[in-house]
C-alpha cells in the first residue's frame, strides 16, 4: 500500500495530509516562520504518533512527501534575500528597471518605486550581441566582461543573474560569462536566463531571472535544510516540491530555477479541486479559498487548471513561469471594516491573526469580517473556533462597530454588520468577475469549490449572486491545499521560443526543440525513479495571429515520453493551424481563416502516474431532512430570523439541511442561505444546492 | 459648425430619471460592477486584437456612459483617453431616433469635429436596455487604430493641412443592427484602412463592446434599470461633491503657468498654451485662453474633446485617488477652452499629432500652475516626445510593415514631493506595455542597439527626476522613418525651483558623416544599416537641487543617474573615491561649505 504525505506550510498554519491507501489523516501545527522546517518536522511526529509509530517507521515507510512552501513568496515580501547583481547586454542595463512601462496604479502620483532586488549600481553590461536566429553579431568582450565581474564583486555580490538578449536561441556566451564568473567569484550563486526562462522577451526573462537569483539561496537553503532533517529521521525517497504550475517536481529539477516554487501555495487547491471536480462530474469549477487575510479565486476548466506563463506580477516583480492563475483579493476573515470619505470599505488592510478580529480577544479593536457575521450570528460566541483552540467572544464588537462603522454611517450595529457582509460579497463577486474576463466564460455554468476556514460561510451567497446553481465543500477543506498537493503529478513544463510564420517553419527545428524538452524532461524523471512509458507528454505549440502579442496554446500530440514525439509531417502542421483557428474563434469569437498564424514557440507538459487520493463522488440518491440541534437568531440575507444549527460531525451521507440552517464543522461554518439546501454526499462532503 | 456642435455636446447634463432610493453600499456596489464590465471589455479587446498598439501597447479604453451622455464608469486604460468616449456617444445619441437605435447595436465613431478624440481613435458602442426598453447605459471602447485611411501609413501626417488628408472621419456609424453585422458598413472601414490586422481589430472592438452590453443587460436584469439609474445618479453626485471638497481645502487664488512646445510640424516656433486656475470655495476653474491661436500652426491643435480628457487627467492625478471617476468630476470643474485656439481647434484641422502636443502641454501647464499650492501630487501626466520614431518598409512579398517604435524607454518620468521620478514614464502612462527587442527583432529588420538611461538628463532637484533612455535602433534594410522632434529648446519644466528634465534629441544615419540631427520632422529615407539615435528626456526635478540629502546624491552617483559632476555642479555635493571603485563618500565639510557659496549664489541672482 503507498503511504504518501502533502505538507502545505502557510502564513499561519502548517497543513498537513497523509494518505495510507484509502485512509486519510489531517493535521494542523502552527507556522514556525523563522525555521519552517521545525513545524513541518513537528507536525509529522504528531502524524507518526497519531499512527501508533516512530517518525523513524513511519518516514522509512514513507513513499512520497509532496511539500508546498511559501518560502519564495516570503524572501520578496519582506526582501531578504542575497546582495543580487545582474550582467546583461550592452544597451539594455535598465529593462528591470523601466518594467516595460508598467506601474501598478495609473492614477496615484505618490505610489513608490518596487524595492530594488538588484540597483541600477549592480546591473553592468558587456559587450556581446547574439541575432534573433542565433548569430553572432559581436562577440562576447572577455576583457569588459572580467572588469563588470569585478566590479560586482567589490560591492560584495552574493547571487548573479545573466540575462543576454536571445540567450535562449544561443546561450554560448552566458554559458561563457557564468564560467567567468564562478572563476572569479567562487562561492557565488548564478542564474542563467536561458535556463530559468528560455523563451522571449527579454524584460519577462531578464525579470525572472533576477528574482530567482534573488530568492533561490534562500529556497536552496531551506530544501536542504528539509531534505537533511528528513533524511536523518529516515526518508529515503526524493522530496517533491509544488510548483506554482500546478504540479509537483524534484530538488535536483528546482535547483537550477527555484523560482519556480514562487506562489505555488494556492496551486495545491486548485490541483485538488480540479480532482474533486472530476469526481464529482463536475469538470467545471471555480474554486474559492477565503482564509483569514485573502480571498483566492482560480478555475478549473474540462478538469485541469490552465498554468499561464505570461504577464504574472509578484510582489512588484514580473514572474513570467507558468503559474496556475488565481486572483487574490483582499477580502478575508481579519479584513477591516472601516468609513472612508463617507464610503464603507471593506479590506485590504487586515488585522491577521495578531491581534486578529476584535472577536478573538487578543487586543484587537477594529471591526472585521469575522466580528461582523458573529454580529450577523452565522458565528457563535458559544461554539468552538478554530477546531477548538478558543472561543469567540461578542466583547468589544459592538462597540467597534459603532465607532468605526454605524456611528459614521448613522446606522445601527447591526445594519452596519450586514452592510460589511453586502461588501465583502460584492467584492467577491468582482474579483470572480475578474478572473472569468477576457476567458470569456460565463460562471453560471461551473460548480464552486469552497473551502478555507470563511469560504463556506460565504459560498452559497456567492453562488447565488454569480447565478451558480451548486457548490462543492469538501469536508476535508481545513487541509485542502495539502491533500490536493498530493493530488498533484510529478510535473515538468517547459517552453522554447521560435518565432516565426506557420508558412515558414522549418519542421525539423520544431522536433528539434520538442526533442530537447522532452530529453530534459526524461532525465529529470528518470533520475526521480519514474520510467519514461509511465510519463506522459503533452506536445504543444504556441501560436497568434500576426501582430498579437499573446498566444494561444494548441495540443500537437499526446502519449508516454518514451514513445510520442513532437515531429510533425505537414498535414500534421496544417492540423495544429486549423486547431488553432477554431480555438481563437472559441476564445475570442472570431478567427482570420486565410491568414497563416505566427508560432511563437513549442511547449512540452510530462507529468508522471502517481497513486492518488481518492475523492468521492457525487450524491446519493436518497436525502433525508434532519432536525437541528439548536437554533439562534441570525441574518441570513433577508434581516434576523431564527435559524436552524447543526452539528457537523454528526451528519452522514443522505442526510439534507434546509434553509435557513448553520452548519457547525471543526475549522469551518457553512452556512445554508434562503433558497439553498445543503446534503451530504456519497463521500461525506457538502453540497449546496438551489432548492428546486 | 463643430464649435456649436461642441458647446451643445459639453452642456452639463441632467440626472437620470429614477425613482429608487439608493444607499451608498448598493451604489457602490454598482460602481464596483461597472467597472469590472469595463475592465472585462478592455480585456477582451486586448487578448482579441491583433494590431500591437492594441494588444501590447494596452491603448486600449473602456467605459459606460450613462443614457443622459454622462461618464458613468470606467477602467484600466489611459486616463486622458478614458475621458474622451462621452462626447463622441452624445453625438450618436442626438440621433437615437433617426438611428433607430435598439438591443443588440453596436455603433463607431471617431470624428474630432462631432465628439470625438482624433481620428485614430475608434469609438466603438453598445446600448443596454431595461425591462421597459428604456435606454438605461452605453458600453464604450475606445482604442488606437494603427492607420486611418489617410495619405501617410499610420494616420499621422506631419505636413497635414486638413483632416482629409489624415483619413476618414466617422460621425457615427451602425456597424451592428439588432445584433446582425452590417457587412457594408464593416467591408467599407475595412477597405479604408492599409493594415489586414485591421479587420481583427475591428471585429475585436464590436464583440468586446457587446460582451460589455451583454453584462451590462445582466446587470439591469438583476437590479432592475431603475435603482441602476440611481446609483449612477449617487456615484456621480458622489464624485462631484468628493472633488469640490478638495477644492475646498486649497487656498482661494489664481494660479497660472505657461508652457511652449519648440515649434510646429513645418517650424512656427514657440507654440504657447496659457493655463489660468481659479480657486474660489469649492469652485475650480481652469481656463485655457490666452493659448496659440495663429492660424498657420500646422499640427498642433488639439480636439476639442481631447483638451478636456487631458485637462481632466492632470487634474485627477492631484487629487485622492480615491475618488471615483465620472461625470461627477467634469460637473465640478469649469473648463474653459476658448474657440478658435489650439485647444479647441476650427473645424477640419488636422488633428492626429494635437493628440501628443499641444494635448501633453495643457496637462503639464495645469500642473505647474496647481504645483504652487498642491506639492504632494504635483506630477506631470505628459509624454513630451514628439512622437515615437517609426519605421516603414516592404517585406519580400510586397507587405508593408511598420515597426512603430513604441519600445521600452524612460522618459518624462518626474519627481514629486518626496518621490524621485522612477520606472518608464508618468503614473498615467502605467497600463502601456512598451515593445520589445527580441519580439521587434524577429518581425522587422531591426537591430535595437541601445535603451540605457542617459546620466544627467533627469532634473535636478530635491527629489530627482528620472533620467532619460537613448534609444538606438539599426534598420537592416532600407526603410522610411518618420519623426516629429520637440522638447528640445523647451523640455520638461522643473517644479518649485526643480531643475527641467533633460531635452529631447534625435539624429539619423547616427555615428556616420552624413549623420543629421533632426531639428523638426521628416520623412526620410534610410539606407540600409542606418542607426537611428532618440535621447528621450528625462522627468522633471522638484525643488531646490540644493536641499537634496547628500547621501541620496552619493546613491545616485553610485547608480549613474548623476555623474560626480554634476553632484558638484548641480547638487552641490563633493565626492570622494570613484563610482568604478564603488568606495564613493561624501566629504561633508567640502559639501556645506559648496553649498552655503551656492546658496548665496542663488540668493543673489535676479
Amino acid at each position: 500500500m503507498s503511504l504518501r504525505i502533502g505538507i502545505d506550510v502557510g502564513g499561519t498554519f502548517t497543513d498537513f495530509a497523509l494518505l495510507d491507501g484509502d485512509v486519510v489523516l489531517l493535521e494542523k501545527m502552527s507556522s514556525t516562520p523563522d525555521d519552517n522546517s521545525l513545524a513541518v518536522m513537528a507536525g509529522l511526529e504528531k502524524l507518526a504518533a497519531r499512527r501508533g509509530q516512530s517518525l523513524g517507521e513511519m518516514l522509512t515507510a514513507a513513499d512520497a512527501i509532496v511539500h508546498g512552501t511559501t518560502v519564495a513568496d516570503n524572501a520578496l515580501i519582506q526582501m531578504k534575500g542575497p546582495v543580487t547583481g545582474l550582467l546583461t547586454t550592452e544597451g539594455f542595463r535598465d529593462e528591470l528597471e523601466l518594467r516595460r512601462g508598467y506601474k501598478e496604479d495609473i492614477w496615484d502620483v505618490r505610489l513608490a518605486p518596487p524595492p530594488a532586488i538588484a540597483p541600477r549600481r549592480r546591473r553592468l553590461t558587456v559587450p556581446e550581441r547574439i541575432r534573433a536566429d542565433g548569430s553572432i553579431h559581436t562577440p562576447l568582450d572577455e576583457a569588459a566582461a572580467r572588469r563588470a565581474i569585478e566590479r560586482l564583486g567589490r560591492q560584495g555580490v552574493e547571487s548573479v543573474a545573466i540575462s543576454l538578449l536571445f540567450a535562449f536561441v544561443n546561450p554560448i556566451h552566458e554559458q561563457r560569462l557564468a564560467e567567468l564568473v564562478a572563476e572569479m567569484l567562487p562561492g557565488v550563486e548564478i542564474s542563467l536566463s536561458h535556463e530559468v526562462l528560455p523563451r522571449a522577451p527579454e524584460f519577462e526573462r531578464t525579470s525572472t531571472t533576477v528574482v530567482n537569483a534573488f530568492v533561490g539561496p534562500g529556497v536552496s537553503g531551506y530544501l536542504d535544510r528539509l531534505v537533511e532533517r528528513l533524511s536523518e529521521a529516515g526518508y529515503a525517497r526524493d522530496l517533491l516540491v509544488m510548483q506554482s504550475s500546478g504540479g509537483v517536481m524534484t530538488r535536483e529539477y528546482l535547483r537550477s530555477m527555484p523560482i519556480r516554487i514562487l506562489a505555488s501555495g494556492p496551486a495545491g487547491g486548485v490541483v485538488g479541486g480540479a480532482r474533486v471536480g472530476a469526481a464529482k462530474s463536475a469538470p467545471d469549477l471555480l474554486c474559492v479559498d477565503m482564509g483569514g487575510t485573502s480571498y483566492d479565486v482560480s478555475m478549473v476548466m474540462n478538469g485541469s487548471a490552465p498554468a499561464d506563463a505570461g504577464w504574472n506580477w509578484h510582489h512588484r516583480y514580473l514572474v513570467a513561469v507558468p503559474m496556475v492563475k488565481v486572483e487574490t483579493l483582499g477580502a478575508g476573515g481579519g479584513s477591516i471594516a472601516q468609513v472612508r470619505h463617507g464610503v464603507l470599505e471593506v479590506g485590504p488592510e487586515s488585522a491577521g491573526a495578531d491581534p486578529g478580529p476584535i472577536c478573538y480577544g487578543r487586543g484587537g479593536q477594529r471591526p472585521t469580517v469575522t466580528d461582523a457575521i458573529l454580529v450577523l450570528g452565522l458565528l457563535s460566541p458559544e461554539s468552538d473556533f478554530a477546531g477548538g483552540d478558543f472561543r469567540l467572544s461578542r466583547d468589544g464588537v459592538d462597540g467597534g462597530f459603532e465607532k468605526e462603522v454605524a456611528g459614521p454611517l448613522g446606522c445601527s450595529v447591526e445594519e452596519a454588520a450586514f452592510d460589511c457582509w453586502r461588501i465583502v460579497n460584492a467584492n467577491m463577486t468582482q474579483a470572480v468577475r475578474r478572473t472569468t474576463a477576457g476567458k470569456g466564460i460565463d460562471p453560471r455554468g461551473l460548480t464552486m469549490l469552497a473551502y478555507g476556514g470563511n469560504g463556506p460561510v460565504f459560498a452559497a451567497i456567492q453562488a447565488e449572486e454569480l447565478g451558480i446553481e451548486k457548490v462543492v465543500v469538501p469536508r476535508a477543506s481545513p487541509a485542502f491545499s495539502a491533500l490536493g498537493a498530493l493530488a498533484a503529478p510529478p510535473m515538468i513544463d517547459e517552453e522554447r521560443s521560435y518565432l516565426v510564420s506557420a508558412a515558414a517553419a522549418d519542421r525539423g527545428h520544431l522536433g528539434g526543440l520538442w526533442g530537447e524538452l522532452s530529453k530534459r524532461a526524461k532525465g529529470f524523471f528518470e533520475a526521480a525513479g519514474f520510467a519514461s512509458s509511465e510519463v506522459r507528454a503533452d506536445f504543444q505549440m504556441n501560436l497568434r495571429y500576426p501582430g498579437q502579442n499573446w498566444s494561444l496554446t494548441v495540443g500537437v500530440a499526446s502519449g508516454s515520453c518514451d514513445q510520442a514525439t513532437g515531429d510533425l509531417d505537414a498535414a500534421g502542421l496544417e492540423k495544429t493551424i486549423a486547431r488553432f483557428h477554431e480555438l481563437h474563434e472559441e476564445e475570442y469569437g472570431y478567427n482570420r481563416h486565410g491568414e497563416s498564424p505566427e508560432i511563437t514557440g513549442v511547449r512540452l507538459v510530462s507529468r508522471a502516474a502517481i497513486p492518488e487520493p481518492r475523492f468521492g463522488s457525487g450524491p446519493t440518491e436518497e436525502f433525508r431532512d434532519v432536525t437541528p440541534s439548536g437554533e439562534r437568531r441570525a441574518n441570513l440575507g433577508r434581516g434576523f430570523e431564527p435559524v436552524g444549527i447543526y452539528h457537523g460531525p454528526e451528519l452522514v451521507p443522505g442526510d439534507r439541511v434546509k434553509a435557513p440552517g448553520i452548519i457547525e464543522e471543526t475549522f469551518t461554518t457553512i452556512v445554508v442561505y434562503p433558497g439553498w439546501q445543503a446534503v451530504v454526499d456519497a463521500a461525506g462532503d457538502y453540497l449546496l444546492l438551489r432548492a428546486s | 459648425m463643430s464649435y456649436e456642435v461642441n458647446r451643445r455636446l459639453v452642456r452639463r447634463r441632467e440626472p437620470l430619471p429614477s425613482a429608487a432610493e439608493i444607499d451608498a453600499v448598493t451604489a457602490g456596489i454598482i460602481r464596483g460592477a461597472f467597472e469590472t464590465i469595463c475592465y472585462e471589455t478592455a480585456t477582451h479587446l486586448g487578448r482579441a486584437a491583433s494590431s500591437a498598439i492594441i494588444n501590447q501597447s494596452n491603448e486600449r479604453n473602456a467605459s459606460v456612459i450613462d443614457a443622459h451622455g454622462r461618464l458613468a464608469g470606467l477602467s484600466v486604460g489611459i486616463p486622458q483617453l478614458l475621458f474622451i468616449s462621452p462626447l463622441a456617444v452624445r453625438w450618436g445619441l442626438e440621433h437615437f431616433e433617426v438611428d433607430d437605435w435598439g438591443p443588440g447595436d453596436v455603433f463607431v465613431g471617431n470624428d474630432p469635429d462631432h465628439g470625438g478624440g482624433h481620428l485614430p481613435d475608434y469609438n466603438v458602442y453598445a446600448p443596454c436596455f431595461d425591462a421597459a426598453g428604456e435606454l438605461v447605459a452605453i458600453q464604450a471602447l475606445q482604442a488606437h487604430q494603427g492607420d486611418t485611411g489617410g495619405k501617410d501609413p499610420g494616420g499621422f501626417s506631419v505636413d497635414a493641412t486638413d483632416i482629409y488628408q489624415e483619413g476618414m472621419a466617422i460621425p457615427r456609424l451602425k456597424l451592428v443592427h439588432r445584433g446582425e453585422p452590417r457587412r457594408d458598413a464593416l467591408e467599407m472601414l475595412v477597405r479604408n484602412n492599409r493594415f489586414p490586422s485591421f479587420s481583427g481589430d475591428i471585429a475585436a472592438m464590436v464583440s468586446g463592446s457587446q460582451r460589455g452590453a451583454q453584462l451590462l443587460d445582466e446587470l439591469v436584469a438583476k437590479w432592475g434599470g431603475d435603482a441602476v439609474r440611481g446609483a449612477i445618479n449617487w456615484n456621480i453626485r458622489e464624485t462631484e461633491r468628493r472633488f469640490r471638497q478638495e477644492v475646498e481645502g486649497w487656498p482661494d487664488g489664481c494660479y497660472e503657468a505657461d508652457v511652449w512646445i519648440d515649434h510646429d510640424t513645418v517650424g512656427n516656433e514657440d507654440v504657447q498654451v496659457h493655463v489660468a486656475c481659479t480657486v474660489e470655495g469649492d469652485q475650480l476653474k481652469v481656463d485655457l485662453t490666452g493659448s496659440d491661436a495663429r492660424p498657420e500652426l500646422t499640427c498642433v491643435w488639439n480636439t476639442f474633446s481631447n483638451s478636456r480628457g487631458y485637462a481632466m487627467a492632470q487634474l485627477v492625478s492631484m487629487v485622492d485617488p480615491s475618488i471615483v471617476k465620472n461625470e461627477g468630476l467634469f460637473d465640478a470643474v469649469e473648463m474653459v477652452l476658448p474657440e478658435g485656439t489650439i485647444v479647441h481647434p476650427p473645424p477640419d484641422k488636422p488633428a492626429a499629432l494635437g493628440a501628443f502636443h499641444p494635448a501633453c502641454e495643457i496637462g503639464e501647464a495645469i500642473c505647474i500652475a496647481l504645483s504652487e499650492i498642491l506639492p504632494r501630487r504635483s506630477s506631470p501626466q505628459v509624454y513630451k516626445l514628439g512622437m515615437p520614431n517609426a519605421v516603414i518598409g516592404v517585406d519580400g512579398q510586397g507587405q508593408m510593415w511598420m515597426d512603430q517604435g513604441v519600445d521600452v524607454r524612460a522618459s518624462d518620468a518626474s519627481a514629486t514631493e518626496g518621490i524621485d521620478g522612477w520606472g518608464s514614464m508618468c503614473s498615467g502612462l502605467g497600463n502601456l506595455v512598451l515593445a520589445q527587442a527580441e519580439d521587434a527583432e524577429s518581425r522587422f529588420p531591426v537591430l535595437n542597439l541601445s535603451r540605457e538611461m542617459t546620466t544627467d538628463t533627469g532634473g535636478a532637484g530635491r527629489w530627482r527626476g528620472q533620467p532619460g533612455t537613448r534609444n538606438i535602433k539599426q534598420v537592416l534594410e532600407p526603410t522610411t522613418a518618420v519623426a516629429w522632434m520637440v522638447s528640445k529648446k523647451h523640455p520638461l519644466r522643473g517644479l518649485r525651483g526643480g531643475a527641467d528634465g533633460g531635452p529631447y534629441s534625435n539624429f539619423f544615419e547616427f555615428g556616420t558623416d552624413r549623420e543629421y540631427e533632426i531639428e523638426n520632422s521628416i520623412q526620410a529615407q534610410l539606407p540600409a544599416d542606418a542607426v537611428i539615435a532618440y535621447q528621450y528626456g528625462g522627468g522633471a526635478g522638484f525643488e531646490d537641487a540644493l536641499l537634496r540629502d547628500p547621501e541620496a546624491v552619493r546613491e545616485d552617483v553610485l547608480d549613474e543617474y548623476v555623474s560626480v559632476e554634476a553632484a558638484r555642479d548641480l547638487y552641490g555635493v563633493v565626492l570622494r573615491g570613484s563610482v568604478e571603485a564603488s568606495d564613493l563618500e561624501v566629504d561633508a565639510e567640502a559639501t556645506r561649505r559648496l553649498r552655503e557659496e551656492r546658496g548665496r549664489a542663488e540668493e543673489a541672482a535676479p
